[in-house]
């Protein structure tokens, strides 16, 4: 029984490009997946502990709208001890992982706005999560040299056109780039300046080699910036699907209310792990971040070796390359899967998370 | 922005907190089973934990789960579904009605929605751009949707009819008589319909759960939504689905990997767990609520309480309307006075200001405590103090 009313339905979905652009996974599929930009790692006892305890304990309903108020108040702590937000307990949403994070900022904050500038570059999560409503957007240009962050002029300049909601990664998703310090600073000013909000996806900054300059940290009023990202990133909970928004007071009515509406909460398991991740998370995470800094520059000097360019990047856990198609070819019939670069809107690069089959996938090279 | 008087949602999150501060609360609101999830399951769950935690799940979840998810709604709703094309696992029920929402109704679109019924509908609706076009059912005749007025709420900007069996909060069931007109309404007015299955292992009664995709027809108009949370009592793990024609569920895959992107692996191993190990948890708590059903209904009537007769589900749906008192007001009183969590209708429906929803999610020597101190507020209304 042919139906008008289903085949209209697709056809009107199947021409959202935004909504139909491809969705990257936290985690690796296989040995040979590298298009994943989490940080694959073991599963630590003490957070599987925590969340079998919580379980036994009878924690298996239904938990606050926002999150339960221990990991909330672990979130915000922590946000303040890396000079990442001056946020509280009450600017938390946990969410059911980055994807979710980024669905609820862009379209709750962005009922208050009329449109909203993104990086012509960037996840192609966010496209899709701008995709399932009308919005309109506008791209910011980017550019190899800079690591497909938008320039601080750019950002004036659409500012100056009327644009008052940001959405701004930093590490760029793609390539790991961050904006430094002066540069955030002028983000803020014009920010201030034109009363305008912006959603900062900061979730890769615990990969950042060295300092890590957060704009959540310049508005110390929690005025005008919601943060998002992963929590409790390389703790081996990637697949347990759970971040987090840091937003201003005035939007978390909001939001919380979408997500009552999406989701009535985040798993109750994966909310107790997080939170027994934030326990020994500085204990755990040092030695995975050296170890990958170790890793990604023996990666590029293998890329430099071959004449590949490498994306400048701050980001230790993926590595963004300038490869010809001949190249992206080999590696593909090698076994290897990669993020494309077209699909964050940059066609000319691939980004390969940093891991010991990286290394192999670039050997397919020589 | 004005300040409104708490309605819907918020008035819910209001007295919920409220009630959160009386250590001798009794809650007969929300609608979580007072069991907790069985222990087998919580088991598989602790050993996906070291066995599990680093496999890839796609964002329309496992194969093996999505497999398990087929042969049920195949058993118990007959309806037959590909677990590689026809099967999206979701963050819960909700995740999957807000999912079947956004997947069928666009912006000026209207969809019939039976009233009471469960409010998520509206926020979804509103979300999506949506407008609903309500029919009213009514406590006299058990909160029967009647197909003739379905059929008269009908315009040419009609896209989808919900079917939420049995329904939230009024604990109706749409019978099979009923449920094949429903789908011929649909089907000349090239409808979409979404069905809402939740609640379908709890049914009273002689009455018949029916799922509209297992009729002839219907599958390629029907989305259908269920989750393991009330009848699996696995409320906190997140774990709902999705059933539906393949060129529809690829929409679906795509939406739920937009606002979602994937769902807790741990949270699915459990319900893999769920529902392919033993069944008896589920029959005993089943049973439960129907001894509770009767504890309930017996004790409203002592009271004079009028409903219409539960069908399924897991509450009642009270009119106190003889109280002379909006049941907003009621549900305060009771919690301010006697710390008894109920929800009132309006709640649920604009309408339904007479209206109190009870569940029977407490043990029953809460739930008689709790009646007992409902009828003292309820006994005080009456005589005016
Ligand atoms: C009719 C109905 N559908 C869906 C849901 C969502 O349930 P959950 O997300 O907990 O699976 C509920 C919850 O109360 C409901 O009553």
């Amino acid at each position: 029984m042919a139906s008008d009313n289903k085949s209209a339905l697709l056809r009107r979905q199947r021409a959202n490009e935004h909504l139909n652009s491809p969705l990257l996974q936290p985690m690796a599929r296989d040995d040979k997946d590298l298009s994943y930009d989490g940080v694959q790692a073991r599963l630590d006892e003490r957070i599987i502990d925590a969340a079998a305890a919580a379980l036994d304990d009878g924690q298996t309903h239904y938990v606050d709208v926002p999150g339960i108020a221990p990991l909330r108040a672990a979130v915000a702590e922590h946000l303040r001890d890396s000079a990442a937000g001056h946020y509280q307990e009450s600017n938390i949403v946990i969410t059911a992982g980055m994807q979710e994070a980024r669905f609820l900022s862009m379209q709750m904050i962005g009922e208050n706005f009329n449109s909203i500038a993104l990086p012509a570059a960037l996840d192609p999560g966010a496209r899709k999560a701008l995709g399932t409503r009308e919005r309109q957007p506008s791209f910011l240009p980017v550019a190899p040299a800079r690591g497909y962050l938008p320039s601080v002029d750019a950002i004036a300049q659409a500012a100056a056109d009327g644009c008052r909601l940001f959405y701004l990664e930093s590490p760029a998703r793609l390539s790991g780039a961050v904006y430094t310090a002066a540069e955030v600073a002028a983000i803020s000013q014009i920010a201030a300046d034109n009363d305008a909000a912006v959603i900062w996806d900061q979730g890769l900054a615990p990969w950042v080699a060295g300092a890590y300059a957060s704009l959540a940290a310049l508005d110390s009023d929690c005025a005008r910036t919601a943060a998002i990202g992963e929590l409790a990133s390389g703790m081996g909970l990637a697949s347990w699907f759970i971040g987090y928004i840091a937003a201003p007071a005035r939007w978390i009515a909001a939001l919380q209310s979408q997500k009552q509406i999406m989701a009535i909460c985040t798993s109750t398991a994966a909310q107790y792990a997080a939170l027994g991740a934030s326990e020994i998370y500085s204990e755990l995470h040092a030695p995975r971040l050296s170890a990958l800094g170790a890793l990604r520059a023996d990666l590029a000097a293998s890329a430099a070796a071959l004449g590949i360019a490498v994306v400048p990047g701050a980001a230790q856990n993926i590595l963004c390359l300038q490869v010809t198609a001949a190249q992206r070819e080999t590696i593909s019939a090698a076994g290897f899967a990669y993020a494309d670069g077209s699909h964050f809107g940059a066609s000319e690069v691939v980004r390969l998370a940093v891991n010991d089959a990286a290394a192999a996938a670039l050997g397919a090279l020589t | 922005m004005k300040k409104k008087k708490p309605s819907g949602t918020s008035l819910l999150y209001q007295l919920i907190g409220e009630a959160r501060g009386y250590d001798d609360a009794i809650v007969l609101g929300r609608g979580d089973p007072d069991f907790d999830t069985p222990p087998h399951i919580v088991a598989a769950a602790k050993r996906a934990m070291v066995e599990h935690y680093q496999d890839h799940s796609p964002p329309q979840g496992l194969l093996a789960l999505r497999q398990a998810i087929a042969e049920r709604v195949k058993r118990v709703n007959n309806i037959d579904v590909d677990p590689e094309t026809e099967v999206v696992v979701t963050n819960g029920g909700q995740e999957a009605l807000f999912l079947m929402v956004l997947a069928v109704i666009a912006p000026g679109d209207e969809m019939i929605v039976p009233e009471p019924n469960y409010n998520t509908y509206a926020d979804s609706l509103a979300f999506a751009g949506g407008i609903k076009a309500e029919v009213q059912t009514y406590a006299e005749s058990d909160f029967r949707a009647d197909p003739a007025a379905v059929r008269a709420a009908i315009t040419d900007k009609t896209r989808a009819l919900l079917l939420v069996s049995p329904n939230n909060p009024a604990a109706s069931v749409i019978s099979p008589a009923d449920m094949r007109e429903m789908l011929e309404i649909a089907s000349e007015h090239d409808l979409m319909i979404l069905a809402d299955d939740i609640y379908d292992l709890f049914v009273y009664d002689d009455f018949e759960h029916i799922s509209p995709a297992s009729l002839p027809g219907a599958k390629e108009r029907t989305l259908t939504l269920n989750a393991l949370s009330k009848s699996y009592s696995m409320t906190g793990w997140r774990l709902g689905w999705i059933v539906g024609p393949a060129d529809l569920m690829a929409r679906v895959t795509e939406l739920k990997a937009a606002i979602s992107g994937g769902t807790s692996v741990i949270s699915q191993h459990a319900g893999i767990a769920a529902l392919t190990g033993p069944q008896d948890a589920v029959e005993m708590m089943a049973e439960a609520y129907r001894r509770r059903r009767r504890l309930v209904l017996d004790a409203l009537d002592a009271m004079g309480v009028r409903y219409g007769m539960p069908q399924g589900g897991q509450f009642v749906f009270a009119d106190i309307g003889f109280t002379g008192l909006d049941s907003a007001e009621v549900a305060q009183r009771m919690v301010s006075e006697q710390h008894v969590l109920a929800y009132p209708g309006s709640a649920f429906s604009k309408d339904r200001k007479d209206y109190l929803r009870m569940t029977f999610l407490q043990p029953e020597a809460q739930l008689r405590e709790g009646l007992r101190r409902m009828k003292i507020v309820i006994d005080k209304i009456v005589a005016g103090k």
